[in-house]
């Protein structure tokens, strides 16, 4: 399965709150990737958080843009990825 | 006996049976590896919940080619009424598809239907499980399907159907996981054997640990078979002698048939039920297994093998064996090595299958009967020949299909007989075409004419004409089209062939209505009443296919947008799935352009994923997806057009390969490769040209003026393409925009001064199109434009049920308690598309009511924003 780069934007800055809502969107996110066969591996936020990169596997680039829709998350763009190593060439 | 660790998947099945007691119907497809225990674990099942229910079950059999619908009388013996008498008396398999789903609508309890074993499924079965499976969802049932997971690849048949069903809401997947050690060692309590081990060798797989625990040998037998061979080795002669001709009988033996095949049976079948390698089943008696059968089946020496299977087919001829026992025959008179019987029975087993529509069965047999029939006089194996060309050609087995019908050509002639000659000729074109040979299609479509036009006027003729006409329709070739089409309807209609009458009618209007004549839809429409009236409902979802994707052609949106709508729906009504995927493609392709681009992910994303796609199909569908992520900026964009290209390119019509090759240009343009772009644009520009398409020739133009090149730009060209190259950007905005393509307009407007960019920049973001709109900032800040407005605000809108655009009007226009007839009014489309959206509605909330949904919509806050990007202009 193809591995994707999504970069997001949040002019207001990405609001993660540790309460009973929280967990509850995250649990949604989880059920809604699942139904499109995406994982959502990991992602990095910038220290304003303002900006994340997120590593997905899924499907296709449909796939990606469904469940963003769906969690109502912003995508600026969307890469396809091959994980390089440091250490491959060694 | 005890059932071991299956208590989740219990509890799964018994929710899934609550839910359609509650007349929210399920599926349950059951899977797991031969042996893992689907048949126990089913009758654990009704043997707990049986009661609360009606239970119906049929089998699907080993056969090498099963019988056609071999569960449905099993089925129809336990359901009996309407569809018991049905199903004897040879009733098309509609009216047998319908009694069955009235029986299962009807009755005081909810009704468990097994169909066991669809691993080995007849095409008809498979045809009637995804009848059911999209019409459960109503009634009070619970569909139980299981199968050998490990015996479907990825070409399998099955796995349509599975793809079918996995999307549905209503369906449960319950997949059987082997024994643990903990299970194993329960089964072996007290018994000398080292649970660790024989899990081990067994793999916990519970057909496995049970034989070869029961074989009560010494040490743990290295397969399956060994163990069932180690059981029946303590058979002593007869029960050995029973075994043998069990294991050719095969399935559910009814002792007295038996009998009649091993002779005396008494203390040989005694012998057998009490080693357990032979079972009482009801009345009959079966193998404990079909891995035991298979294992015993294998160790018979040929010779006694033949004389067995010689013993079963008299004494089921001899019991009168039904249309049911045909494949059983075929199977028992290949066994005995006797062609002629072979040669008769296939034949009739074939032309059964036909009748229900069992078209991969029907192959098999007439491929059988062919390899039996040397000794055949030439005028039947012609007829042999034709027959199984036919079943090819609706299996899509092209290549095959044109070999035999060559073949059966070849032998006509030999005959000296011109009118099966000319007939077969004709018929040759459409396997040739649709395989993308389109010459060779030509060729045969001229010479059938050829040899026919020497004879009295006849059908075949007609028919010819009618070939010729679709050829020449195909290529776009309308004058031709038109005079042969006219020809065909001329001569059919004075022989009385409305059939051939309303296929010609539809070869004429499609070739008029994709030039953009509005007087071909008169024909279509003819076309259309005519094969309602004859029943040809693969007529009717044809007819309405090529007008949808003709509109679509001409850029007629609005138009194109009702049709395909009304198509989709007709064609899944009727299980006309070729059509409906092509129409599929159409309409995503169709929401590219106007902008609606979430539908259309949607739409190509459900499609690509479709196992068993037809290759036009797929060229549409990667069109729509390449166009699509180019325009987005996704990744992905470059491989699906080099997968229609090659697609495309085996055709070589104008038709397949202009769409390709704009979307390519189109691509190469946004990744500015300006050289590729030409090169794209160039490769079929002059055949457009050749065919006058108003729509490619002129966008095969703008791609190569945009990239540099002097192209000449004809008068005929596409309105908008031609102001556009002009250099009246606004007039081409406006053309664009009446056209109902925002994309396309916002392209144009582009071209414009600074307040028209401005404007652009706004529907490119509104669209999410990020390359053009990059591209679009950096002119205009090269330019020297100030205040160029920032990027797309991120959109927070939240649409967790994943509703389309339309799908957001109808839910607004519920919420308002509107009427289908009333919303139709206000969306413009018909009560009927309406009550289509209104179930995808319900089917996304989950909701059992237009109450109810109106009360989700308004307490999820989905009611504000029913306007997207396309309409908000
Ligand atoms: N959960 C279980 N616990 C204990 N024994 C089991 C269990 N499931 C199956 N068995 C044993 O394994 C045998 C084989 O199971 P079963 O015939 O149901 O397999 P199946 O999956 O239907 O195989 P096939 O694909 O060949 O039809 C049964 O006769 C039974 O003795
Ligand atoms: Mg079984």
């Amino acid at each position: 399965m193809p591995r994707y780069m999504i970069e997001r934007t949040f002019p207001d800055g990405l609001g993660l709150t540790p309460n009973q809502q929280g967990n509850q969107a995250a649990t949604s996110v989880i059920a809604n990737n699942a139904q499109q066969g995406v994982t959502w591996v990991h992602s990095y936020v910038t220290p304003d958080k303002k900006h994340t990169f997120c590593v997905y596997d899924g499907p296709s680039p449909e796939a990606i843009r469904k469940v963003a829709e769906r969690n109502g998350l912003p995508v600026d763009r969307i890469t396809e990825v091959r994980v390089l190593d440091p250490y491959f060439h060694m | 006996m005890d059932l071991l660790e299956r208590d989740r998947d219990l509890q799964a099945l018994a929710t899934a049976l609550g839910e359609a007691a509650a007349s929210r119907g399920r599926i349950a497809l059951v899977a797991g590896e031969a042996g893992i225990g689907k048949t126990t674990f089913v009758e654990h099942f009704l043997a707990a919940h049986g009661r609360d229910a009606r239970v119906l079950k049929g089998n699907c059999d080993a056969l090498f080619t099963p019988t056609p619908l071999g569960p449905l009388y099993d089925i129809a013996r336990q359901a009996g009424g309407k569809l018991a008498v049905g199903i004897e008396g040879s009733a098309p398999r509609a009216a047998l598809f319908s009694a069955l789903l009235e029986q299962l609508q009807g009755g005081a309890r909810p009704t468990i239907l097994v169909i066991e074993d669809m691993h080995w499924a007849d095409e008809a079965t498979i045809d009637l499980a995804k009848f059911l499976g999209r019409r459960v969802a109503e009634a009070r049932v619970l569909f139980v399907a299981t199968y050998r997971e490990d015996e479907v690849g990825p070409h399998h048949r099955l796995r349509t159907l599975l793809g079918d069903l996995a999307g549905s809401r209503s369906t449960t997947r319950i997949a059987l996981s082997r024994l643990t050690i903990d299970a194993v060692r329960a089964l072996v309590a007290q018994r000398p054997f080292d649970p660790l081990l024989l899990h081990r060798q067994t793999a916990g797989n519970p057909f496995f640990v049970t034989e070869v625990l029961s074989s009560a040998g010494h040490g743990i037998p290295a397969t399956v078979r060994d163990a069932v061979l180690a059981r029946a080795a303590k058979l002593g002669p007869a029960g050995r002698t029973v075994l043998a001709a069990a294991a050719v009988i095969g399935g559910r033996i009814d002792p007295g048939f038996l009998a009649a095949v091993a002779g005396d049976t008494q203390e040989g079948l005694g012998d057998c039920l009490s080693v357990g390698i032979i079972e009482a089943a009801g009345d009959c008696v079966a193998f404990r297994h079909e891995l035991a059968r298979e294992a015993v089946l294998a160790e018979i020496e040929p010779g006694r093998r033949r004389e067995l299977n010689r013993r079963a087919l008299d004494a089921l001829k001899a019991a009168g064996g039904g249309r049911g026992d045909l494949a059983q025959l075929v199977q028992y008179a290949e066994g005995a090595g006797d062609a002629s019987a072979v040669l008769e029975l296939a034949v009739a087993a074939a032309k059964a299958a036909v009748a229900v529509g069992a078209h991969r069965e029907a192959e098999a047999q007439y491929a059988r009967a062919l390899r039996h029939s040397a000794d055949l006089p030439p005028a039947e194996r012609a007829a042999l020949f034709e027959a199984h060309a036919d079943e090819l050609a609706i299996i899509d087995d092209l290549e095959r299909a044109t070999e035999e019908r060559r073949a059966a050509v070849a032998l006509w002639r030999g005959l000296d007989d011109r009118l099966k000659e000319g007939e077969n000729l004709a018929a040759l074109a459409w396997p040739l075409v649709r395989s993308g040979r389109n010459a060779e299609a030509e060729e045969v479509s001229r010479s059938a004419i050829e040899v026919l036009r020497a004879l009295p006027p006849s059908r075949q003729l007609a028919d010819a004409y009618r070939v010729r006409a679709h050829l020449r329709m195909l290529d776009r070739d309308r004058p031709m089209a038109v005079r042969w089409g006219r020809k065909a309807i001329a001569l059919a209609t004075r022989l009385r062939d409305e059939a051939t009458v309303a296929a010609a009618e539809m070869a004429v209007g499609s070739a008029i209505l994709v030039t953009g004549d509005d007087r071909g839809r008169a024909y279509l429409d003819r076309s259309i009443a005519r094969a309602s009236r004859l029943g040809q409902d693969a007529m009717v979802g044809l007819a309405l296919l090529n007008i949808g994707t003709s509109y679509g052609e001409q850029y007629r949106f609005p138009e194109a947008e009702q049709v395909l709508d009304q198509g989709i729906a007709y064609t899944s009504e009727h299980d006309l799935d070729h059509a409906n995927h092509y129409m599929r493609a159409w309409l995503a392709l169709v929401r590219v352009h106007q902008g609606r681009w979430s539908e259309a992910s949607d739409l190509a994303a459900a499609l690509v994923a479709q196992p068993s796609l037809a290759a036009i199909s797929r060229i549409m569908v990667l069109v729509a997806l390449g166009r699509l992520r180019a325009r987005r900026g996704d990744p992905g964009a470059a491989a699906a057009l080099d997968e229609a290209l090659t697609l495309a390119a085996q055709t070589g019509t104008l038709q397949r390969l202009a769409p390709v090759r704009a979307a390519r240009a189109e691509l190469a343009w946004l990744e500015g490769d300006k050289a590729r772009c030409v090169a794209e644009a160039k490769a079929v520009h002059a055949l457009a040209i050749k065919h006058r398409h108003r729509w490619h020739a002129g966008e095969f133009a703008f791609w190569r003026r945009r990239s540099g090149e002097r192209v000449a730009v004809p008068a005929w060209c596409a309105q908008p393409y031609r102001l556009q190259l002009k250099g009246d950007w606004r007039k081409a905005a406006e053309a664009w925009h009446r056209l109902g393509c925002p994309y396309e307009q916002a392209r144009a407007l582009a071209e414009g001064d600074a307040a028209a960019q401005t404007e652009a920049l706004a529907i490119f973001d509104q669209l999410g199109a990020a390359p053009a709109a990059a591209a679009l900032r950096q002119h205009m800040r090269g330019t020297g434009v100030r205040r160029i407005p920032r990027g797309p605000r991120a959109t927070t809108r939240r649409n967790p049920f994943g509703l389309t655009v339309r799908e957001m009007e109808i839910l607004a226009c519920l919420a308002a308690g509107l009427s289908n007839g009333r919303i139709g009014t206000r969306l413009h489309v018909s009560p009927k598309t309406v009550g289509h959206h209104v179930s995808a509605v319900l089917a996304k909330l989950g909701a059992a009511s237009r109450g109810e949904a109106a009360r989700l919509a308004r307490e999820q806050g989905l009611l504000p924003q029913n306007r997207e990007v396309g309409d908000a202009k």
